[in-house]
């Protein structure tokens, strides 16, 4: 970017380019093969980029890691990090990401949509500045539900929603000025789902009294607040689309435990009924897209292996205070490693589901990353990638270790890059997602555009 | 020089297809060619180049034009060492400017103008010259209710009053989302910009839902019905009758009759809406009810009736269209409902009262003088508004102050932001300790410093004098206000007779003895609970108060109005205000055990001063509150910045352009600079000093508070390069070394020519602020923002003069002010017009 105007421009065109999608939005798979599926699962208290790295590099591997030098790595030929040993039956379809940054994004204790979105977003509805990039995939791969998010949400902390088990604002970001809404509790969101569907005659008729109240509401609104008329009518599409697909949802309908449907439950434990309802969700065809925040500073962690009686703060322990007898490391640790179990119970699940010559896992890719970069108060300099993907993903990581090139040097790719590179492989030709790092400009390369090497 | 000037404006700026027009004028070129060639020609400054407009792509062209339009609008270009255009010049360019731009409906900066942010781009002066005598009118509109006004009309559902609505306003329903969020900056924020959307719907949706349910759950538990509740088990509240039109029909065996049908439909219809169904809608409704009481039996068909009445986008929107014959000047006034609604709204959240709906109904709410009436008649009501200030606030250890106009009180908090002091994490051990951040169930210190900036607003709105300089400059605050001056000087009277009579006895080798020997007095003065039966289990509460006085009577100093070691004590937060601390509960710990070493040091805890407001040295009202410095605060450091942005556009009605999206605003370390000195060399570039010459004068003098708003001479400079001595990571910081603070500061272009100049401290600067008629003004305006629902437009010139004069002749009474406002032309008169 020679010029501070050609840089204006085209960051403008970047951002004009996405108004384009909506063209693709209608656009239905090619060719009836199946859509690809995309979930995105982020953590708070930020992810350190050392914890990722395998304890088999080579002293020269090493020492390159520890210059953050680009690393193309077979992991095959690699040792997992012991708290990613959970996803050992995935060592093939597993992508370590490491070098991507982030600084354009909010950081910090909360970041709200910035990961997602590649912008600095606040607690202002008005920050939001436009799609993030998990519902820009959704409009590509449309399903009757758009899109399903899910939370562990924060009580507490300066982002705190008012409750734990309804709905209220999530992560993702709808479209500008649109905050998504999120299930907090598993049993809500099998209850909103897959209530056309119960096996509960009650529950079916209450179903079909709520389309009755939606057609009414629907035609008085049309005279008075269009675009409420136009929600409702979006709601009755969407209902006419899972009926559609009565079948499908009600084979593949949650059954869910009974911890899973109480009104208190561990973080652990909601974590796990949130993933049986995802999976529900994808594979019934409800959703091709998932957003799950898996935790939240303002979340009080309870139910962590080794620590089960305890309500971890996560604010404390990034700040690295002990919890119980262990300290912050390794609380970090038990964290992470119980999120791998996740991540391995959802590709495990998806490889079990049958769709065409393979499983509905050939045709997702799982997204595990920190909302905030790289430790508690990032600056945004790393946002560090656990990647599953199915051997029909578009994108050319499986099975590796890869670390991009540092800050500033040729090559080096900022979450826009990594998000462009991802919906271009899909079918959205957008020039550049995100914001741009003005940081970044004085260093002469061009920080636009998709990943090359990763495009197949 | 005008190198390649006169070539291009013989061309002229024929754009293509999409031209009406669109050829700049000479007197337009002229003024380009003067003021603007030399630096955005062939080299072009910041890469706008000026000359070649015409040969842009109609996307760049626009774009170039909005720029220009923002830097003539924010007085940034030409840059104020360089010639400057007359007026009548720099009107032509921007005129024509912006009317390019609004023939493509591209205008971005007229797309800003309804929004709270823009409110200040009218231009001062112009609104209160008395040069316009446009006459006022407010756009017709239907806007959603804010998230308070909401809370009403679920409760006006369910038909509470009483105590039972206090309790219910203050918990919540538990099935019940608030579907609406206000912008969440400081600043006035509730207008009528958004509509009801996909996000909406799914909340109305839930919500509609569970109160239809809850609607009838008392009729159907009483038939018998097990589907009658909902299923969460935690979920036990509901109303303890149903109405009788809706019981009817759940009790009846059979299919209800067209009459019980239309009872019931005009019930919910007046509990929801608060009006009569129509024909036609009584129609639609009975049809629902039927097919659907067909299908599901009475009950479950009732409740899809009720839930319909409360999709409805009328239940959670206001109408102010204005009705009857249009004046000569095309406006109606409001229909005599919607003033009742308007009138109502603006002084609370809680709707019209029977006399103004009568009122209303009488023909009674027509002309200014009966509006006047009104609003002087519910300004007056101590009862109808009557609430908590922010139900938000109250959790296990803060109750929000319970005041007569709720909504009043709710104007300042918005304007100052102080309650957004509870968004700023701070890392304790940097406090030394004291601070407590938010968590689950209770809002920390910011919680507590919002409460009592909070009393400290009250009370100046409740004298109702002078009440915009008071604000500004009272140095009388609330610090642990836990009771009134009686009650709070006879418990103390009580506790020292205790102390002075049992001082000199063996109250710490036999404290049975003393306690069986003085237990009517102990248990008079609630030191002993009269309901244990054996004594000794009070022993610790006894020796608790008895170490206490002897830390503070003892030491001649009046104690708090309540002992540290009360259950749920957490009053810690004196250290913001830079006063004294009380004893921690921990210096008690043991007392009734023989291990328990008594302390030899007596710190200087604080003299309690139970008679409050009270004065606290070095503050100035709520710019030094730290209520007020915490909110406009960062993580680790205070944030000059801000701070000063704030006072550029709530005091002095400036605008500040927004952060560019090429910034990274990160101040830059540097272990020989204060905050000050790091963020000027930051801002100091040609391209920053446009804006922050707006801001950081403004905000430099308050760096004599720092981040948790404690008063200060020396700052900490916090890099560990000055490490002195670390503290223990708990409750004693980091000491640093330290540098002494330039408090200095400038006023400059700030319209009043009496205002600008140098500032010697923060002190210094809000007097001057507090004297000024700009200041007082520019409240003015927020109060309007604030109590019409929109931005001020040149036409409501008048009105607005209006309620500045009330003010200052009333001798600076807020209510003056509103009962101005609210009988306005601005607020009365309507007028439906296009965009």
């Amino acid at each position: 970017m020679a010029t501070r105007r050609e840089f204006m421009r085209t960051a403008a065109l970047g951002a004009g380019a996405l108004t384009l999608a909506p063209q693709l939005s209608k656009a239905a798979p090619v060719g009836g093969k199946p859509p690809m599926r995309f979930i995105f699962i982020h953590k708070g208290n930020g992810l350190f980029p050392s914890v990722m790295v395998p304890p088999s590099l080579s002293k020269d591997e090493a020492a390159t890691e520890a210059k953050k030098g680009p690393l193309d790595l077979d992991l095959a030929k690699h040792e997992l990090p012991a708290w990613m040993k959970p996803l050992a039956a995935h060592h093939g379809d597993l992508t370590i990401l490491q070098g991507v940054s982030g600084k354009m994004c909010t950081t910090g204790h909360h970041t709200w949509c910035s990961s997602l979105g590649v912008y600095k977003a606040n607690e202002r509805i008005s920050s939001i500045k436009w799609a993030t990039v998990d519902f820009e995939l959704a409009k590509m791969f449309p399903s009757p539900m758009e899109h399903v998010e899910f939370a562990c949400f924060p009580l507490g902390g300066g982002n705190a929603r008012g409750t734990l088990n309804g709905i209220a604002t999530g992560f993702s970001a709808r479209g500008p000025q649109q905050p998504n809404y999120a299930f907090g509790s598993p049993k809500l969101a099998a209850q909103e789902l897959f209530k056309a569907v119960s096996t509960d005659a009650n529950v079916r008729t209450r179903s079909q009294l709520d389309r009755e109240a939606l057609e009414f509401a629907a035609r008085r609104e049309r005279e008075k607040v269009r675009s409420y008329a136009d929600s409702l009518e979006a709601v009755r599409e969407r209902d006419r689309k899972v009926d559609a697909m009565a079948d499908s949802i009600r084979r593949h309908a949650p059954k869910l435990d009974a911890k899973y449907l109480a009104e208190e439950m561990t973080t652990v434990d909601r974590q796990r009924g949130h993933v049986e309802v995802l999976l529900a969700a994808l594979v019934s065809g409800l959703t091709n897209v998932v957003a799950f925040t898996v935790d939240e500073l303002g979340h009080e962690y309870t139910g962590l292996p080794g620590m089960e009686t305890e309500r971890v703060n996560l604010h404390d322990v990034g700040h690295g205070k002990p919890v119980g007898k262990l300290t912050a490391d390794e609380v970090r640790f038990a964290v992470r490693r119980q999120h791998m179990t996740l991540l391995d119970t959802i590709a495990a699940r998806l490889k079990k589901a049958p769709e065409g010559e393979g499983s509905v896992f050939d045709n997702t890719m799982i997204f595990y990353f920190p909302d905030n970069g790289e430790t508690h108060h990032s600056h945004g300099a790393e946002y560090p990638f656990v990647l599953l993907s199915g051997k029909n993903a578009k994108l050319n990581l499986r099975g590796r270790y890869i670390r991009l090139p540092n800050y500033g040097e040729a090559g080096h790719a900022t979450l826009g890059n990594l998000y462009t590179t991802l919906l271009n492989a899909h079918g959205n030709p957008i020039k550049h997602f995100g914001d741009p790092d003005p940081g970044l400009a004085r260093f002469g390369h061009d920080q636009f555009g998709p990943i090359r090497r990763f495009l197949g | 020089m005008r190198s390649g000037w006169g070539a291009i404006a013989v061309i002229g700026f024929v754009v293509g297809p999409a031209a009406r027009g669109a050829e700049m004028p000479p007197n337009v070129q002229a003024v380009l060619a003067k003021y603007c060639a030399e630096c955005h020609g062939e080299k072009p400054r910041g890469g706008a180049r000026l000359d070649g407009l015409a040969a842009l792509g109609p996307n760049e062209r626009l774009d170039l034009l909005n720029k220009v339009q923002d830097q003539l609008f924010f007085g940034m270009m030409p840059p104020p060492k360089d010639d400057q255009p007359t007026a009548s010049e720099a009107k032509a360019l921007a005129d024509w400017v912006r009317a390019e731009l609004r023939s493509h409906k591209a205008s971005k900066l007229d797309d800003r103008l309804p929004y709270p942010d823009a409110g200040n781009y009218v231009d001062h002066t112009a609104l209160f010259n008395g040069t316009n005598q446009e006459k006022a009118f407010t756009r017709g509109r239907r806007w959603l209710v804010s998230p308070q006004i909401f809370d009403e009309r679920v409760l006006d559902v369910f038909q509470l009053e009483g105590r039972e609505r206090d309790g219910m306003r203050r918990s919540g329903f538990h099935g019940v989302t608030n579907p609406f969020v206000l912008p969440d900056h400081a600043g006035v924020r509730y207008y009528d910009l958004t509509a009801l959307d996909g996000g909406h719907l799914l909340v109305m949706l839930t919500n509609a839902e569970w109160i239809a349910t809850k609607q009838l759950q008392a009729a159907r538990i009483k038939a018998g019905d097990p589907n009658a509740g909902v299923a969460d088990p935690k979920d036990k509240w509901y109303p303890k009758t149903t109405p009788a039109p809706f019981e009817t029909i759940v009790a009846k065996t059979g299919p209800p009759t067209d009459a019980e049908l239309a009872d019931a439909v005009q019930l919910q219809f007046s509990l929801v809406l608060r009006r009569r169904a129509t024909d036609a809608e009584l129609v639609q409704y009975l049809a629902l009810t039927r097919a659907a009481i067909k299908a599901a039996g009475n009950a479950e068909g009732l409740r899809q009736m009720l839930k319909s009445a409360l999709l409805e986008s009328e239940f959670v929107y206001r109408l102010e269209f204005g009705e009857g014959k249009p004046d000569e000047f095309g406006r109606v006034t409001l229909g005599p409902r919607e003033a009742a609604y308007a009138i109502a709204y603006a002084l609370g959240d809680r709707g019209p009262d029977a006399a103004i709906l009568k009122a209303a109904a009488d023909g009674k709410l027509v002309t200014k003088a009966d509006y006047e009436r009104e609003v002087r008649r519910l300004l007056a009501d101590e009862n109808w508004f009557r609430g908590p200030v922010d139900k938000g606030l109250s959790g296990m250890h803060i109750a929000s102050h319970v005041v007569s106009h709720p909504r009043m009180v709710r104007f300042f908090r918005e304007f100052f932001g102080y309650p957004g002091a509870t968004k700023v994490f701070k890392d304790i051990p940097r406090s030394g300790g004291f601070y407590r951040n938010p968590d689950r169930g209770h809002l920390g210190t910011p919680g507590w410093l919002i409460q009592e900036a909070d009393e400290f607003v009250i009370w100046q709105m409740a004298k109702d004098t002078a009440v915009f300089e008071n604000l500004l400059t009272a140095e009388d605050y609330f610090v642990y206000h836990n009771m009134d001056t009686k009650a709070g000087k006879a418990q103390i009277a009580q506790w020292k007779d205790v102390y002075e009579t049992l001082k000199k006895t063996e109250w710490k080798s036999k404290p049975e003895e003393v306690m069986e020997a003085h237990q009517k007095m102990l248990v008079a003065a609630k030191i002993l609970d009269p309901r244990t039966k054996e004594l000794w289990r009070e022993k610790r509460s006894f020796l608790y108060y008895m170490y206490w006085f002897q830390d503070t009577f003892g030491q001649g100093r009046t104690p708090f109005t309540r002992g540290p070691f009360t259950h749920g004590y957490t009053y810690e937060h004196s250290p913001s205000y830079n006063l004294p601390p009380t004893p921690h509960r921990g210096r008690y710990e043991g007392v009734e055990t023989p291990r328990y070493k008594e302390p030899k040091v007596f710190p200087a805890f604080w003299d309690y001063p139970v008679e409050q407001p009270f004065r606290v040295a070095n503050r100035k009202g709520i710019l030094t509150h730290p209520a007020w410095l915490v909110a406009f605060s960062a993580n680790t450091a205070s944030d000059p910045i801000r701070r000063g942005r704030w006072i550029r556009e709530k005091l002095l009605a400036g605008v500040v352009p927004d952060v560019p999206i090429t910034v990274d605003a990160k101040v830059p370390d540097d272990p020989h600079r204060t905050l000050r000195e790091r963020v000027n060399a930051a801002t100091r570039s040609a391209a920053c000093v446009k804006c922050h010459s707006r801001m950081n004068d403004l905000g430099y003098p308050l760096e004599q508070f720092d981040d948790f708003g404690r008063f200060r001479t020396l700052e900490a400079l916090e890099h560990p390069d000055n490490l002195i001595k670390a503290g223990n990571g708990k409750d004693t910081a980091d000491v640093y070394k330290t540098k002494p603070l330039d408090p200095t500061g400038v006023l400059s272009g700030t319209g009043d020519a009496m205002l600008d100049g140098p500032v010697k401290d923060s002190f210094d600067l809000i007097d001057r602020l507090a004297k000024s008629d700009r200041v007082r003004q520019s409240i003015i305006r927020h109060a309007f923002r604030f109590f019409l629902g929109r931005n001020e437009r040149p036409s409501d010139s008048r009105s607005l003069m209006d309620a500045d004069r009330a003010y200052v002749t009333s001798g600076g009474s807020f209510k003056a002010v509103v009962v101005s406002l609210l009988t306005s032309d601005s607020f009365i008169y309507r007028k439906t017009v296009e965009n």
